[in-house]
């Protein structure tokens, strides 16, 4: 186990920023207290890209086995119009100020939010102390494939039996995801930008996985998982068999839905605490912006769950490093807590219902 | 530079110089009710230095043709220096320090700082010079205060959410975008601030820069990010 260098104060350290300027503005207006009134449009833009990173809200997150673990949520405050590529040095800046706040706060280990892994490219080791800092991708690789499980079981059908599509085939969470499902599903599907990783990975996969375009591949999809860091939803699949199931777990959300998309699709990723969590300010129906209570996405889960463990170490360092062996290892540190697949849903809600059926 | 140009500057060297003669008479003060020598020489050397600022920010008026007006009882100023007062009536040192090394040198160091990096370079080298030495005066109360801080830290983060509710909220009403309480007793025609983007400033900027250095200073201090964070959130807009 790592992380020696400074004394433990907290359990964990939540590493995010605000998806949207909806989000910010009602972070901003519980700060501000109810006796004010919110802050005008124009001036959260001026000013919230000057707040520095910082703890906003105290969590406790709580076991089915009656412990409890504490920790911070701390918010890089990049602006959301602001994730582009051409902000990268800045916003790679806020990601290293923030877990330098997590370290000084004292958090035994400090979890990367979606955007902050993906800015990293999922590497930890140029943080302020890697030994401490985790991608949280391990925890979100399996509430994808637990997702993908459970989709299945509903519709009847097994992985065995099905072929699986992975769109950002050779990221940390997208090889986590074709390392797992190699050796249990049909076939694989793999598609990504970079070619040469592309082939190195199928190379790497002792299964039957083609690579090509996602033209080409997906056709022959039964279920497809979304895993691509793109900078705003853009992929359309309009050529999947209508009774593909796709598992969007890319962030930003990577599909562009249109009105007569006939697969049923849910977002991946994420998980519920079935114990519960509090935050100081309450700020969980602003950041859990779900339909269920205490759901939060997996890389959060995971500096939970290593919180509750009292795992401080750097159990997902990055790209290529997540391993079947690794997702099991996970899966039953969350389980023994009471954390599960966060019941499947879309932006319309539960999705669960119309698949049984 | 044009007349409407210099009329911008004008105003800015008001505030700058108004603000250095502040810092000039609080240095003083601090001195007054130290006891060690050894302090009381270092608050008198910061009150010289800051009388030295107020000589460079006038010379520099004169080298760009402009008249300034230093008013320490111009209404903003003013209520921020009977703050101060009151603490230094009361001999209360940390709240002294609190006040014009972190609160009111954070507003100069940021403020002058954004204005060396966008003005003219004749203009850009005083701010900068001064920004520089400020910032000095910024780090000496960092030390200082987490040596205060940790001896006592409910009673320190007391007072400094106390001095913030004054001096703060006087300072987030300075650079709001329209004048909340009215005229600052130092513009010589209407509002400056809308006229700063024709010399390459605006209101905004000023605003955050000198709101992230005050937080960023306070987290040096070690007060907790997410409280210090409620306070900035409730200031005046």
């Amino acid at each position: 186990m790592g992380g020696q260098a400074a004394r433990v104060m907290l359990d964990f350290a939540l590493i995010g920023h605000l998806e949207d300027w909806r989000a910010a503005a009602s972070v901003l207006s519980v700060l501000r207290g109810r006796d004010l009134p919110p802050l005008p449009d124009e001036e959260l833009r001026s000013i919230l890209p000057w707040i520095p990173p910082r703890t906003v809200c105290r969590v406790v997150v709580r076991s089915r086995t009656g412990a409890e673990a504490r920790g911070v949520y701390i918010d890089s405050f990049i602006p959301p119009d602001q994730l582009e590529s051409r902000f990268l040095r800045e916003n790679l800046a806020r990601v290293r100020d923030a877990a330098t706040c997590a370290m000084r706060e004292g958090a035994g280990v400090a979890t990367l939010g979606g955007f902050a892994s993906i800015l990293l490219e999922g590497r930890v080791e140029g943080l302020h102390d890697p030994t401490r800092s985790t991608t949280g991708n391990t925890m979100t690789v399996a509430l994808i494939v637990r997702g993908v499980e459970r989709a299945l079981a509903l519709t009847r059908r097994s992985l065995e039996a099905s072929s699986v599509l992975i769109i950002g085939a050779t990221g940390d969470v997208g090889s986590g995801c074709a390392r797992y499902l190699a050796p249990r599903a049909k076939q694989l599907l793999l598609c990504a930008r970079n070619q040469s990783r592309l082939t190195t990975l199928r190379d790497e996969l002792d299964a039957n996985a083609i690579i090509g375009t996602l033209d080409e591949l997906a056709p022959r999809a039964d279920i497809v998982i979304c895993a691509a860091s793109l900078p705003s939803p853009s992929l359309l699949l309009g050529t999947l068999p209508p009774h593909a199931i796709i598992c969007d777990a890319g962030y930003p959300k990577n599909m562009k839905w249109s009105a007569d998309a006939s697969s049923a699709h849910f977002f991946g990723g994420l998980g519920t605490v079935s114990a519960g969590f509090d935050m100081t300010p309450d700020l969980e129906g602003i950041l859990n912006r779900h339909p269920f209570r205490h759901v939060a996405h997996g890389c959060l889960l995971e500096g939970m769950t290593l919180g509750l463990e009292r795992r401080f170490e750097s159990f997902s360092k990055g790209r290529g490093g997540i391993t079947p062996g690794r997702v099991d290892e996970m899966w039953a540190m969350a389980q023994r807590h009471g954390i599960e697949l966060a019941p499947l849903h879309n932006a319309h809600g539960s999705i669960e219902e119309a698949l049984t059926a | 530079m044009n007349p409407a140009e210099q009329a911008v500057w004008a105003d800015v060297l008001s505030q700058a110089v108004t603000g250095e003669m502040i810092g000039a008479m609080n240095y003083e003060d601090l001195a007054s009710i130290l006891h060690e020598p050894e302090e009381k020489n270092e608050a008198l050397d910061h009150a010289e230095r800051e009388a030295a600022h107020t000589r460079m920010f006038l010379d520099l008026a004169r080298s760009i043709g402009v008249t300034v007006k230093g008013d320490p009882t111009a209404p903003y100023w003013s209520r921020i220096r009977n703050s101060f007062v009151h603490r230094a009536d009361a001999r209360d040192h940390t709240s002294c320090f609190l006040i014009q090394e972190v609160m009111l040198e954070s507003f100069a160091v940021a403020s002058y700082g954004r204005i060396a990096a966008t003005a003219p370079a004749s203009i850009a080298a005083t701010f900068g010079a001064i920004a520089a030495e400020e910032s000095q005066h910024v780090g000496h109360a960092v030390k200082l205060l987490r040596e205060v801080r940790g001896r006592d830290i409910e009673s320190f983060d007391l007072k400094t959410h106390a001095a913030h509710g004054e001096v703060m909220t006087t300072l987030a009403e300075m650079v709001a975008r329209n004048d909340p309480k009215g005229h600052c007793g130092l513009c010589h025609g209407s509002c400056v601030k809308e006229s700063l983007p024709s010399v390459g400033l605006c209101t905004d900027d000023l605003r955050g820069a000198a709101l992230r250095q005050y937080m960023q200073t306070l987290d040096a201090i070690g007060l907790p990010g997410d409280v210090t964070l409620q306070w900035v959130a409730r200031l005046p807009v």
